[in-house]
């Protein structure tokens, strides 16, 4: 019943609200033609406070979304889990597992850094559908990569108008809804204090400015603990700066 | 909400990705930022205009005409949304998820937040901000320009002397302010900034904002005869460009164009990273493009007009293949167009009276329709017979301008038109949101 051929096709060709008046284009991955800066050497805005709202877990039971926002370094992102656009959600999820993978060959980076995926379907993505999805992509028990769903409709909505998060259903000739749903492609980066430091939406998804990203918030947040790395590990990663 | 249930359960999946990310589209010279692009007809064109005492309710407002062919209603002004004063209306952005629109105010530095996704027929006024002057100290909002989830202003002047001295300030979708930025008045790449600012352009995959410059509140508020007239106030423009590094938000290197350079476009096409612009007295087109060694350059490509009866061109327009270039030249009232192909030589291949006086100028997608409007700045527009107040729109076949539709805001009691912004209805789909409401 998810359609899978179809839903592919449609991917390719639609995948915005306006669809009789907006093409979208073809499929093009964000171009990157600079050397990151280094991590540390910049800061980032705090863009917004992340609001709290409860959602459902894996197991169906009631969590607070702020549990999922603050103490860690978190990148957060919008999905739903049957989604197959090469440079949706597909996307997003390919460039966090190589994340993931980054960020635990840096051993105590990874204790502080989280991913939290938030499904815009609450009634498709069960519970049930969180864990077999999660199961399959956050297999790493190192690493807290956390599936997240609402009870409802009406219960996601401010968690999507608090981060600025666009979803659409397309309707029927009859103003029923159909078969496609659209949502633009965002990654919160958020420190541990809840706050969003940098957004990313498709032209940004460049990994290793996010990953440096991340490095100069784990910079910016920590207390020296043992174990931790010095600033000056961080320092050289990137290479020069670019005007 | 039973019937939403239920068909979300059968939903097949399609995630909207952010259109062609790394290429402005100059469908009205948007950020790269900004999803769903209007590739096809528009549906609206709104208009920020500026109040005229005693013409109308003598409010700045957001006009919105009927641009499709099809509508009954073409060519008509479906809706007029006035803001409650009159502050120099002038430029508009949509922010990231082009659901809102922020327009800006020269004069009272006001910023107006209209929803035009809900009902792109009937916007609704949904912000006013008016913390800019307080928290900046920067006046004179000119650039709406979206990152995701945040606007970037760039300024044309300061509330201490109302110089052009100005920045950047950035705001959230909500409209609190999140960070300010100084134009650079230091040395930077062996020239030294002056400090002022005008309009904002990014280019993602050079990790870059550009940015050009124009002038203080003083020189734009001020009559244009009586300016023109004062040779030291006629030495407080812009000659500078800025290119700054988009991470940190820090300039990185100061480039030399004399003569007010104003809009800036970036090629479209994926991997081309130069960028054009003009600058107003000198009536010259500028290209800024990579250099040895990481750094930037700009070099006077062409000339517009006969500079030496001033032209001041004004609005410029990219085409989506970043083969030719729309400019308005408000003096004589000409639109001209540039064959761009080869960008270190540009030529003036055609040219049309459009106007009286002329000054913004924005395409379609498919460069099929032009849109022209007549204002420029209150105290800079033409006076008695010459005053005329208009939008005009042509069909261009690649070979000339054709009339399509305009509307004298004069006429209908609206007041001075100036930036414009399109939107198309939501054929077939609506958001989770008002579904979830139904």
């Amino acid at each position: 019943m998810r359609g899978y051929l179809a839903g592919f096709v449609l991917c390719g060709i639609l995948g915005a609200p306006v669809r009789a008046a907006v093409d979208v284009g073809p499929a093009v991955a964000p171009r990157m033609d600079f050397i990151p800066l280094p991590a540390g050497t910049y800061s980032l805005p705090a863009i917004q406070t992340v609001g709290d709202a409860v959602l459902l877990n894996e197991h169906a039971q009631p969590v607070h979304l702020r549990t999922f926002t603050a103490g860690k370094i978190t990148l957060l992102t919008f999905f739903y889990t049957y989604c197959v656009d090469p440079l949706g959600c597909r996307f997003a999820r390919e460039t966090l597992t190589m994340l993931r993978d980054r960020i635990l060959a840096d051993r105590p980076l990874a204790t502080d850094v989280r991913f939290v995926g938030i499904s815009c379907d609450p009634l498709n993505d069960t519970p049930r559908a969180l864990a077999e999805y999660g199961a399959s992509i956050a297999e790493d028990n190192r690493f807290e990569w956390r599936f997240l769903t609402a009870k409802s409709v009406p219960a996601l909505l401010p968690v999507l108008e608090d981060l600025g998060q666009d979803v659409s259903v397309d309707i029927d000739a009859a103003g029923h809804p159909t078969r496609a749903l659209h949502h633009m492609l965002k990654v919160f980066l958020i420190d541990p204090k809840g706050r969003v430091r940098e957004i990313y939406s498709l032209a940004f998804i460049q990994p290793e400015v996010m990953l440096n990203d991340i490095r100069t918030l784990y910079l910016e947040s920590s207390v020296p603990k043992k174990g931790r790395l010095p600033r000056d590990r961080y320092a050289f990663q990137g290479g020069a700066s670019n005007p | 909400m039973r019937r939403l249930s239920v068909c979300l359960s059968l939903t097949v999946g399609l995630c909207a990705w952010v259109a062609a990310a790394p290429a402005i589209a100059d469908e009205t010279c948007n950020s790269p930022y900004i999803s769903n692009l209007i590739k096809g007809q528009e549906d609206f064109v709104h208009v920020w205009t500026l109040g005229v005492e005693g013409l109308g309710d003598g409010s700045d407002k957001l006009v919105t005409i009927d641009a499709n062919p099809s509508s009954k209603t073409y060519g008509k002004i479906i809706n007029s949304l006035s803001v409650g004063g009159r502050g120099e209306a002038h430029h508009m952005g949509f922010t990231d998820d082009r659901k809102y629109l922020w327009a800006g105010g020269l004069e009272d530095s006001r910023i107006y937040v209209f929803d035009v996704g809900t009902d792109p027929a009937k916007p609704k006024l949904i912000r006013t901000i008016t913390d800019l002057p307080a928290k900046t100290t920067y006046v004179g909002p000119h650039t709406f320009y979206a990152l995701p989830g945040r606007m970037l202003i760039g300024n044309l002047s300061n509330s201490a002397d109302h110089g052009g001295v100005t920045g950047l300030a950035l705001y959230n979708n909500k409209g609190v302010l999140i960070g300010h930025y100084a134009m650079p008045t230091s040395t930077l790449g062996g020239v030294k900034g002056d400090g002022y600012g005008y309009d904002v352009a990014v280019n993602p995959a050079k990790n870059v904002i550009l940015t050009s410059s124009f002038a203080g509140y003083q020189n734009y508020m001020r009559n244009l005869g009586d300016l023109i007239k004062d040779s030291e106030a006629m030495k407080h423009f812009g000659a500078t460009m800025v290119v700054w590094n988009l991470k940190s938000m820090q300039p990185t290197q100061v480039l030399s164009v004399p003569g007010a350079p104003l809009e800036i476009r970036w090629s479209l096409v994926p991997g081309q990273n130069w960028a054009i612009t003009a600058a107003a007295l000198t009536s010259k087109l500028w290209l800024v493009k990579p250099a040895a060694g990481g750094r930037w350059s700009a070099k006077e490509v062409g000339t517009i007009g006969d500079p030496s009866k001033i032209p001041l061109p004004v609005d410029i327009s990219i085409t989506a293949d970043g083969r030719g270039l729309w400019v308005n030249t408000f003096m004589d009232g000409t639109t001209h167009y540039f064959d761009i192909s080869d960008p270190e030589h540009p030529k003036d291949v055609y040219t049309k009276h459009t106007g009286s006086q002329v000054n913004m100028i924005s395409q379609s997608w498919d460069g099929k329709r032009i849109y022209i409007t007549s204002s420029l700045l209150a105290n800079w527009d033409k006076t008695g017979a010459d005053n005329q107040q208009f939008l005009r729109v042509f069909n261009w076949d690649g070979h000339a301008l054709a009339p399509a539709f305009e509307v004298d805001f004069l006429k209908e009691k609206l007041g001075r038109p100036h930036h414009m912004k399109f939107t198309a209805k939501t054929y077939g789909s609506q958001s989770l949101a008002a579904l979830a409401r139904r």
